[in-house]
């Protein structure tokens, strides 16, 4: 499914000839920040206008939002506290978060105050990964090039510019991992105090010309892990879908270099099977990217509270 | 740099956390902090159920020692009851029996008496005839056959009795 409409969306793509890294690169990468969907003025220097990666982020929030308290408010509407749907889905994620990931890192003294944010991290990261194994985008394209012919400015053509996985742009995931950092130092702050936690970032009791040289390395460290989760994620989710892409140009490669019939030949022997197979790998990919994600910030979270030396 | 992959884009930046700090406080007041509770009170209420469950057990058994106990005691007061309600019949029977017994004994001497005495009296009745029959058979013998002799000695007799203290 979502393999063939990458094809159907590539080939109307396709004039002239087939620049396979310029279309892949347009399919992961968020719209032209010169082409924003809606244009904002500028703050401080810094362009607010919103791209398809922004527009994405808030129907990502909004879904998650709407889904979480109308299931959580149905819920509680009863008589009798019975979990029942979707409900006993999210109690599987919540208790899952919850006993897996925040009260082994965090400890039973923290542990509420950390699940909401954790939980945050969990569902968001995993419905935006998971928004873009859906093409969505792409199918509005089929539709606006046979039926609706917009012009080539209107907002639904735009829309189809860029990927639709904010995850996979690496300014969502730094937002992201400084989420993850604040809450480190929050974490620390709270549990030891302000000043103590600073102290806490190196080990007590040393010979002291150690310290010149432990200090830059923990401090490094404290960056270090944030960027790691920001990469790891990005690349993790930038990846799948350059290799789906990569996949499915063939296509268009052989169609070019050996006529149409062979390069649908290639596409249903080879690219179509190939590229749903990755899919379903990326399935795994988005649950897994999630999970490292927050379960390595409230590791994070944890060693602030529980200083180990 | 040129590449779209690698582009710095502070305002998604921006946007991206104040979305996820907005989703983040939403959630935490709508979502998860309900649900979190509800889970937690939910926890507490199968785990109160499950200790009144065992309570109950323990009293159900208890209760069970108990009547079996009251039924034991019941048993063996019934019997003492019968036992002793059996022995005072025993004797109650025993009582009225002697009670029988004598009366019937003094029946049977005041019986006994009162022929005796009957009996004596008759006894007594019969002498008194049989002296005034004998007298009135004597003094008709006494009519016939005294002699003139007789007659005078008697007579003789009598005087003399009566002449004896003249002496």
């Amino acid at each position: 499914m979502l393999a063939q409409e990458h094809v159907e969306h590539a080939a109307t793509e396709v004039a002239g000839s087939f620049n396979a890294g310029e279309v892949i690169i347009e399919h992961v990468s968020n719209s032209g920040i010169d082409h924003p969907l809606i244009q904002l003025p500028k703050v401080l220097g810094i362009d607010f206008s919103v791209t398809k990666h922004v527009l994405m982020l808030w129907l990502v929030a909004a879904t998650v939002f709407v889904v979480v308290t109308w299931t959580v408010r149905r819920y509680l509407k009863q008589d009798r506290l019975v979990p029942s749907g979707f409900m006993n889905g999210l109690e599987l994620v919540v208790e899952f978060v919850r006993d897996s990931i925040v009260l082994p890192n965090v400890g039973k003294k923290w542990v509420l105050i950390w699940t909401p944010l954790i939980l945050t991290l969990f569902v968001f990261i995993l419905c935006s990964n998971a928004v873009g194994l859906i093409p969505i985008f792409e199918a509005v394209g089929i539709l606006d090039r046979a039926v609706l012919h917009t012009g080539q400015e209107s907002l639904l053509n735009r829309l189809i510019h860029g990927g639709s996985t904010t995850t996979g742009n690496f300014n969502v995931t730094a937002a992201l991992a400084t989420i993850t950092f604040g809450s480190i130092i929050i974490a620390g702050a709270r549990a030891h105090g302000f000043v103590k936690h600073w102290k806490n970032i190196v080990p007590h009791g040393l010979h002291w010309a150690i310290y010149p040289l432990l200090i830059p390395i923990e401090v490094l460290g404290m960056f270090v892990r944030p960027f790691a989760l920001t990469m790891r994620l990005a690349a993790n989710m930038t990846g799948g879908h350059i290799a789906i892409l990569t996949i499915l140009s063939f296509v268009f490669i052989f169609a070019e270099k050996f006529g149409g019939p062979i390069g649908l030949g290639v596409g249903f022997g080879l690219s179509v099977p190939l590229a749903a197979l990755i899919s379903a790998l990326e399935v795994i990919v988005v649950l897994v990217q999630a999970y490292v994600f927050t379960l390595l910030s409230a590791v994070f979270i944890g060693m602030a509270i529980h200083v180990h030396h | 740099m040129d590449n779209p992959l690698l582009r710095p884009d502070p305002g998604l930046f921006i946007w991206t956390i104040l979305t996820f700090l907005v989703l983040l406080t939403a959630l935490a007041k709508f979502g998860w902090g309900p649900l979190l509770r509800a889970l937690e009170s939910r926890q507490q209420a199968i785990r109160q159920s499950l200790d009144d469950a065992a309570q109950a057990k323990l009293e159900l058994e208890r209760v069970q020692q108990e009547s079996l106990q009251i039924i034991r005691q019941a048993r063996v007061e019934a019997e003492s009851i019968i036992a002793s309600s059996r022995s005072d019949a025993e004797r109650l029977r025993e009582e009225m029996k002697q009670k029988a017994r004598a009366e019937a004994s003094a029946v049977v001497k005041n019986a006994e008496r009162q022929i005796q005495l009957e009996a004596e009296r008759a006894v007594q009745q019969i002498r008194h005839e049989a002296v005034d029959l004998s007298v009135m058979i004597a003094s008709k013998l006494l009519q016939r056959n005294l002699t003139k002799e007789d007659n005078d000695r008697l007579i003789e007799e009598a005087l003399r009795q009566v002449d004896i203290p003249r002496h």
